[in-house]
């Protein structure tokens, strides 16, 4: 249609020049009533065929006009004066010859004879009042057909070989769409492109003219109009994925999940099951399967947060800790919408069971004044995690202004635990200072039950809301375990002079109740400064018993008073604070801060006796954003915290799992005050695809809780928070990256300081440990449509570290990594890809050991049938067999490096199938 | 919004007895409206999610300052706004100035279009409308429904009134019998209405073409765009039409 006049358009063009018949269209347009002219009156000219404008002039003072330069060919003339009625007349220019029209007469719109419609009646669909209502369903058209195909079928209705559609004998000149009036508003542009299996219903009336919609008087202007009424369920179907992967000996990976919908109401099912690392759903299919209730999306100012939660059963459906997992889960989520959205229901149900197998080790070096001596620890363990979990949600708009929402979510969990462990203490000279062979086993069960009601109101005036909470929180576990331990301790040269061993049952139970309610107000000052309030109020209760128990005569009936303890906990928390802020166009800027006070109340149980402490707490806070230009902003937050001691580090109460490492509460244990300051700058500049990133972040530490370390003879050391001060650490990132120019190649590079300095008391001598990392890296990555992609990252850096007490020793190293990975899209769709992640940490005078690592994964896959629905896929997982867990720590006066047992070698083969009618699954845009 | 009629065109008064007033200068306000969650149609469940975070409609105003044959449209007064959604929510080229000389059918407008200001000089954009039977009042004058295609693709719907003289309309659009008092595009859920019009003295500065910025020209910018936005999928299209209205 619209080619077609183009093309129109261009003969009309050609013929100008061909043979420049041109001529003028010549009038006077006159008032027929008053007998006078009409000045400035519009006349334009449309083509016949398509009322396509051509030009037009204003009538002079006399009446009169001149179009020149008029090419041949059929015209409308359309003459229009305010309060007059529209003139329309047929303009054939055939050659040079002007074209005289003489008087043009006008007449007032008000004395226009109503115009009389003869409505025609059709019995067969439904008619209310001066509507026809076709039900789109009960006329069959092919599948895929569009509204076009429909309209056709509809008696009374015709649509011609151009689209033009004519209802009941007149032409159809609006076509709305769910009572829209701009989408689709040319009539083809929605019946050609809209399903016709997407329509409720067809609604043929006479629209009155807007005018006389405007001012209520009909005006007997009317237009024959088509409403299609959208179906309620058009996102009615399925979606969901089969997936079977499995390797020898004894590797799997299955997925099932279906998400089935009808309209607004949304049913998604799925189990998996993995022993590859995989710990659930992934973070695509979360959403589409597992409904969001784990995570947040909130706009912050000038952008989008998302928050989700993981949680111990594996965030983002990646298994991130220690050891071989084994994962089963399942779950089902229901959720729908009523009443124009305006009540939204969300019920999810969850299975997790986790199985972990795990080894590991960890080297450490004990710095102490003028000596030091080393740990080793080795072990093996197996837990097991089983949860089933419940979460609903309702949430209510209650009017325009206000809403609430009410989530309540319950879990009911087993876990067990066993673990043995072998460690022992070795001085600089490498004799023993003590071994201990320790075994540890437990049951444990824990249930929470979790509810929260929130209430927002927002008000006329924009910027003023106030929201109410209530949030409950109920946690209990308890958990019955035994302790086996042998320890040895040796004199300073490496005779043994003393053994003991531990048989002990350990019952821990402990339960937490907590409720609190918070309002909060909003004000605004003035349209860009606005003020806000929040007061709050929580009371915890809970209770913590521990009994320990010695084996006597094959029975463990020997109450150890030393080690058990029953204590209550009452907590009254109370916070007022206050923020103002600015949101201006170039920056946004807020100051305010929180005092809570906390009201502990601590009692114990078997003794009958009650502590009691009292804290002000304060949390001070601003802001600062600027935005320089668009794309580049800079960022201030300073961010001040009192943090109280937790009651472990108040109280004395002793904990002898690891007996060679003992814990002690101290009472004299002040708050400790956190100033945060961070600054960062971004600049992208998105059409010459340049980026400048850069992050600062400060930390200072006022009385700051560390450590009071005490290391006996036998090498058993004693902890015990103390107050310090002097404690920092910093954090800063830049990155730069571009794309070079005509290519798709885009590189970055990125620097890195952190560093700290961390005091800590060391039989009883202060001990300040420095340390520091520097790091550069580059990285490129080139991208080319559906044929390949290509990423590669190199970094490199230097670690150091200094304990005061003992400045002799050097653990400072570097360290590589080199991650590579590349896809290639190979023809009949099959599809390589490759990655390497290799890792080199420099060897030191205490950990000599390797630690080099290559691992190198590659996979191959091939996608069928015409929609790429079916996938097949071979992958191989650390091809040289090298991976290890890994982690290495400086930055204190106890250098440490753990090793342990991780993913390797294995490969899998899966069949993939996603299956869909009707709908597809919702991608996200941050994909 | 009742239409102020003052007669200004005294000339016309011997002749017309009865005060049918044709404007040749003035102010007219517009406001612009993008419904914010209409872009976010059909996406999935965290969109969703984030759309009932945000106000349906963003709102800005513009002035339309006209005198003869020359017109300027520049962004007019602030609206409080407790949070305003990113350039995420609502695209690019959100503050235009644009001049345009009917007399020599070229503007110049000022556009920001992600980190980078241009000053684009070009000739008036040609649009063949299609004119309906169509009518509608916007802010008290009476206006004349016509539909056209820009960009190949995009549809527009206009609104226009005779009883304002000059030709041009909202951001660049123009070329019809009149003044277009209203705008609406469906593919970037963006309408722009005029609100009032003000009768007010017109001093050279309030239609003084823009000056700042690099400059260009319609089809050198619209090829930069298309290339640097050629990894965005379909947020490119958007982008592009926005910035190239």
């Amino acid at each position: 249609m619209k080619r077609l006049t183009l093309l129109l358009f261009c003969i009309v063009l050609f013929a100008i020049e061909a043979t420049a018949q041109l001529t003028t269209i010549k009038g006077i347009v006159t008032d027929t009533a008053e007998k006078k002219p009409l000045p400035n009156s519009v006349v334009a000219l449309l083509t016949s065929k398509d009322s396509v404008f051509v030009t037009h002039t204003r009538s002079t003072k006399d009446g009169s006009f001149e179009l020149k330069g008029i090419p041949t060919g059929s015209y409308f003339l359309l003459i229009t004066y305010p309060t007059f009625a529209d003139y329309y007349t047929n303009i054939n220019v055939k050659d040079e010859n002007p074209i005289v029209l003489n008087s043009i007469p006008m007449t007032l719109r008000s004395q226009l004879l109503q115009e009389v419609v003869v409505r025609q009646q059709l019995g067969a669909v439904r008619i209310k009042k001066d509507t026809t209502e076709y039900v789109a369903d009960s006329f069959k058209v092919a599948a895929n057909a569009n509204v076009e195909e429909l309209l056709k079928r509809l008696p009374g209705v015709q649509v011609d070989k151009d689209g033009k559609i004519k209802a009941q004998g007149e032409e159809v000149k609006k076509v709305l769409v769910d009572g829209e009036e701009f989408f689709g508003d040319d009539p083809t542009m929605a019946t050609q492109n809209l399903r016709a299996d997407a329509i409720d219903k067809v609604q043929v009336y006479d629209k009155k003219s807007d005018q006389a919609a405007f001012t209520g008087i009909d005006d007997g202007q009317k237009t024959k109009t088509i409403n299609l009424k959208m179906k309620e369920d058009k996102k009615n179907g399925y979606f969901g994925k089969v997936s079977l992967g499995g390797g020898l000996k004894d590797k799997y990976n299955n997925q099932a999940m279906v998400n089935a919908f009808k309209g607004k109401r949304k049913f998604a099912a799925f189990a998996t099951m993995a022993n590859n690392g995989r710990t659930g759903l992934g973070w695509g299919d979360q959403s589409a399967y597992g409904g969001s209730d784990n995570s947040n999306i909130e706009f912050v100012d000038g952008g989008v947060s998302i928050t989700s939660y993981g949680d111990d059963f594996g965030g983002g459906g990646s298994f991130y800790g220690e050891g071989l997992p084994s994962s089963w889960t399942a779950g089902v989520h229901y959720s729908n919408k009523y009443d124009e959205d305006k009540h939204k229901l969300n019920f999810s149900y969850r299975f997790n069971k986790l199985n972990t197998n795990g080894s590991g080790g960890t080297t450490s070096q004990y710095i102490l004044p003028d000596t030091f001596y080393f740990r080793n620890d080795n072990g093996n363990n197996f837990s097991q995690k089983l949860r089933n979990s419940l979460n609903g949600t309702y949430e209510i708009q209650l009017d325009s202004s206000s809403s609430l929402k009410v989530t309540a979510n319950g879990s009911k969990g087993t876990s067990q635990n066993k673990a043995f462990n072998y460690s022992e203490s070795l001085t600089d000279k490498n004799a023993f200072v003590n071994r201990s062979f320790r075994t540890t086993s437990s049951n444990g069960t824990n249930e929470a039950f979790n509810s929260s009601i929130l209430w927002r109101k927002k008000f006329k005036k924009v910027g003023r809301t106030v929201s109410l909470s209530f949030d409950q929180k109920y946690s209990s576990s308890s958990t019955d375990g035994f302790l086996n331990s042998d320890n040895q301790y040796y004199d300073g040269a490496g005779s043994l002079i003393r053994k003991d061993s531990i048989d002990q049952q350990k019952i821990n139970n402990s339960s937490q109740r907590f409720v609190s309610g918070k309002v909060s107000y909003t004000e605004p000052l003035s349209k860009t400064v606005f003020l806000e309030f929040n007061y709050s109020l929580g009371n915890s209760n809970s209770e913590s018993e521990r009994i320990t128990n010695e084996k006597k005569n094959g029975k463990y009936d020997q109450y150890i008073d030393s080690l058990s303890s029953d204590y209550g906990f009452k907590v009254l928390t109370q916070s007022v604070g206050g923020n103002i802020r600015w949101n201006k166009k170039k920056f946004n800027a807020s100051m305010g801060g929180n005092i809570s006070n906390s009201d502990f109340r601590q009692t114990d149980l078997i003794q009958d006796t009650v502590y009691k402490y009292n804290y002000l707490n304060f949390f001070p806070r601003a802001n600062f954003n600027y935005n320089i230009k668009p794309q580049t902003r800079l960022g201030l937050r300073y961010n001040g915290s009192t943090q109280q001691p937790t009651i472990d580090q108040i109280q004395p109460l002793k904990d002898n799992n690891d007996p060679l490492n003992v814990r002690k509460g101290n009472p004299n244990l002040k708050q400790e005050f956190r100033h945060n300051f961070s600054l960062s700058y971004n600049d992208f500049k998105i059409l010459n695809n340049r980026g400048i990133w850069a992050y600062i972040d400060f930390t200072s530490t006022q009385n700051a809780i560390s450590n009071s370390d005490f290391v006996d003879t036998l090498g058993r050391r004693v902890t015990q928070p103390v107050n310090v001060n002097g404690n920092y650490n910093y954090y800063s990132y830049f990155n730069y990256g571009f794309k070079l120019k005509k290519s798709d190649f885009n590189i970055g590079f990125n620097a890195g300081i952190n560093g700290s300095q961390y005091n800590t008391v060391v039989n009883n001598l202060k001990n300040r440990s420095t340390s520091g990392s520097y790091s550069l890296g580059v990285n490129g990555n080139y991208r080319k449509e559906k044929k390949m992609e290509f990423n590669i990252g190199i970094d490199r850096g230097y670690n150091t570290s200094k304990a005061s007490i003992n400045t002799n020793l050097n653990n400072n190293y570097w360290n590589t990594s080199v991650n590579a990975s590349a896809t290639y899209y190979l023809p009949k769709k099959f599809e390589i890809s490759s990655n390497v992640d290799a890792n080199f940490r420099q060897k030191t005078p205490l950990f000599q050991q390797n630690r080099n690592v290559t691992r190198w994964n590659a996979s191959l896959s091939k996608k069928f049938l015409k929609d790429e629905s079916f996938v097949m896929k071979f992958e191989v997982n650390d091809i040289l067999d090298q991976n290890i867990g890994f982690s290495r720590d400086i930055s204190s006066n106890n250098i440490t490096e753990r090793t342990y047992q991780t993913l390797r070698r294995f490969w899998l083969v899966s069949f993939t199938w996603n299956f869909n009618k009707g709908g597809k699954a919702p991608r996200s845009p941050f994909e | 919004m009742k239409k102020i009629l003052i007669p200004i065109l005294s000339f016309l008064l011997p002749i017309l007895t009865e005060a049918q007033t044709f404007i040749a200068k003035g102010k007219i306000e517009f406001e612009r409206k993008i419904n914010v969650h209409k872009q976010f149609e059909g996406e999935g469940e965290w969109v969703q999610e984030m759309k009932s975070q945000i106000p349906q409609f963003k709102i800005t105003y513009f002035d339309y300052f006209f005198d003869g044959d020359q017109s300027c449209y520049k962004p007019g007064r602030e609206v409080a706004d407790a949070k305003s959604p990113g350039f995420f929510e609502v695209g690019v080229a959100q503050d235009n100035i644009v001049y345009t000389n009917f007399a020599s059918q070229q503007f110049t407008s000022q556009k920001q279009v992600f980190e980078k200001q241009f000053l684009i000089q070009d000739s008036v954009r040609k649009i063949n409308w299609k004119l309906t039977d169509d009518t509608r009042k916007i802010a008290g004058f009476n206006c004349r429904k016509a539909t056209g295609i820009i960009m190949d693709s995009v549809f527009v719907f206009a609104f226009y009134t005779d009883e304002i003289l000059i030709t041009g309309g909202p951001e660049g659009f123009s070329g019809l019998p009149g003044m277009i008092l209203g705008i609406a595009i469906p593919r970037i859920n963006t309408t722009w209405f005029a609100t009032k019009l003000e009768l007010v003295p017109i001093a050279p500065k309030d239609l003084a073409p823009p000056t700042k910025g690099k400059k260009t020209n319609v089809p050198d910018l619209q090829k930069s765009l298309l290339s640097s936005l050629k990894d965005w999928g379909k947020y490119a299209e958007r982008n592009v039409w926005q910035v190239m209205l």
